[in-house]
């Protein structure tokens, strides 16, 4: 009898932390990739250790630094459990409880599928370990005190997985999916109010991006002008039809996560963006 | 003999001043148009080697050798075009290239750079290396726009 139970201890132990019960990492890469989880989560120049934090973001609340998030258990995420990192992708809340800057795209990973999820975390437990300490973010005086965050969280936050619009075809559903979930392109893309929340009814129309520059606005006032062919080239190369070169914020999102989509994930993305309301630039 | 030498001087000086001054009244808007151009054809000459660069175009070698020297040439053309006159001049470039002008004139050495570099390579036929130096020319093309520029 005590054997049986220590048997089940140990089955239950090793299925809760093994690969075999858990996702499929090589779905998860590509996830990962759609997620562009490797363009924040790296340190800026060229030749930087993937995953291992550094990236700046720079916004008016002040420079959030993208965290390690390889194996490492001190400086990464490596005493992580599933479980954790569900509640951080669906909640928005770190393993201590406290919520997450925002600048950490919750808003939309919330989104991310329970089965994605899985196959997202048995990927990031393949990421070679790297020791590198993760990087303070610097914030404003009383932007780095997260306890306003909660009731940020109550009047700006909804969470849950994506749901499919059933009125809608399932390629739109599935670039609403890859948009909204997964690339979430609204982060930038959509303007926000003075507290740092998307303005939902100019949603993806464009404006002043975190860091102050310049984002283009993707839904049909602006994007008819592009054909679906000139609009994928430029999502896999950066390039303009007229030979002109992207700028390098959009440049990195091109580079590590939609130049290396499927074809057909592109043509769901750019069938989504086209059904989206019209909203003209003010 | 001093007469002679008086009024070649003074014709010297004269032309040398009509010159100048017609130099220096050169309109900001044509500076602008100017260094548009300029812009437009690095964009005509960069596109094909950045769509082979990606494979997304057949590796055309002669092209890349061709349109490497032209690129040469026309990346050192339209930095003479944003002179202070043109601040208030429409265009896409944005405040900060006149705010910050240490920074321009590095994204504007990058670049050159980058493209000399790609000469370079070009004379070597190496087709990894040249699609590693076309990507690199790319990179200092959306470092600068990004921060120097909004795209209209």
């Amino acid at each position: 009898m005590k054997r049986i139970i220590v048997a089940g201890i140990i089955l239950l132990w090793v299925s809760a932390e093994s690969a075999w019960a858990g996702g499929d990492a090589k779905r998860g890469e590509y996830l990962a990739v759609a997620a562009n989880c490797v363009s924040c989560h790296t340190a800026e120049p060229g030749g930087a250790v993937p995953y291992a934090g550094g990236r700046s973001l720079k916004t008016p609340f002040g420079t959030f630094y993208g965290p390690n998030i390889t194996r490492h258990d001190k400086q990464g995420i490596g005493r992580w459990s599933e479980s954790g990192f569900f509640q951080a992708m669906r909640f928005g809340t770190r393993p201590d409880g406290d919520p997450y800057f925002p600048a950490f795209p919750y808003l939309s990973y919330t989104m991310v599928t329970d089965s994605d999820l899985t196959d997202l975390w048995a990927y990031l437990r393949t990421i070679p370990l790297d020791n590198t300490p993760s990087r303070k973010h610097d914030l404003g005086v009383l932007f780095d005190w997260r306890l306003p965050l909660k009731p940020w969280k109550w009047l700006f936050f909804t969470p849950g997985a994506f749901v499919a619009d059933l009125k809608q075809t399932q390629q739109i559903n599935r670039g609403a999916y890859l948009v909204r979930a997964l690339g979430h392109c609204s982060e930038c893309h959509t303007p926000r109010n003075l507290l740092g929340a998307p303005k939902q009814s100019r949603y993806m129309a464009g404006g002043k991006g975190p860091d102050g520059k310049k984002v283009p606005n993707l839904t049909p006032a602006r994007l008819k002008k592009w054909s679906d062919k000139d609009l994928k080239e430029f999502m896999v190369t950066g390039l303009f039809p007229d030979g002109d070169v992207v700028g390098e914020t959009m440049g990195i999102v091109i580079r590590n996560s939609t130049g290396k989509l499927l074809s057909i994930d592109l043509d769901a993305m750019i069938a989504y963006l086209r059904s989206l309301p019209r909203i003209e630039n003010q | 003999m001093k007469k002679r030498l008086f009024t070649s001087v003074l014709s010297l000086v004269l032309c040398i001043g009509v010159v100048l001054s017609a130099v220096a009244q050169v309109k900001p808007d044509v500076l602008v148009k100017q260094r548009q151009a300029a812009m437009t054809l690095i964009g005509k000459y960069f596109g094909p080697l950045g769509a082979m660069a990606q494979d997304k175009a057949p590796f055309n070698g002669e092209m890349v050798n061709r349109n490497a020297l032209f690129l040469e040439v026309l990346a050192k053309m339209p930095w003479d075009g944003f002179q202070d006159v043109t601040a208030n001049e429409k265009s896409g470039a944005l405040p900060t290239v006149f705010k910050d002008p240490a920074r321009f004139k590095k994204a504007s050495e990058d670049m050159q750079a980058a493209v000399a570099n790609l000469v370079v390579v070009s004379k070597t036929g190496d087709i990894p290396a040249l699609k590693v130096a076309i990507g690199g020319i790319g990179k200092t093309c959306g470092g600068c726009h990004d921060n120097f520029r909004e795209k209209k």
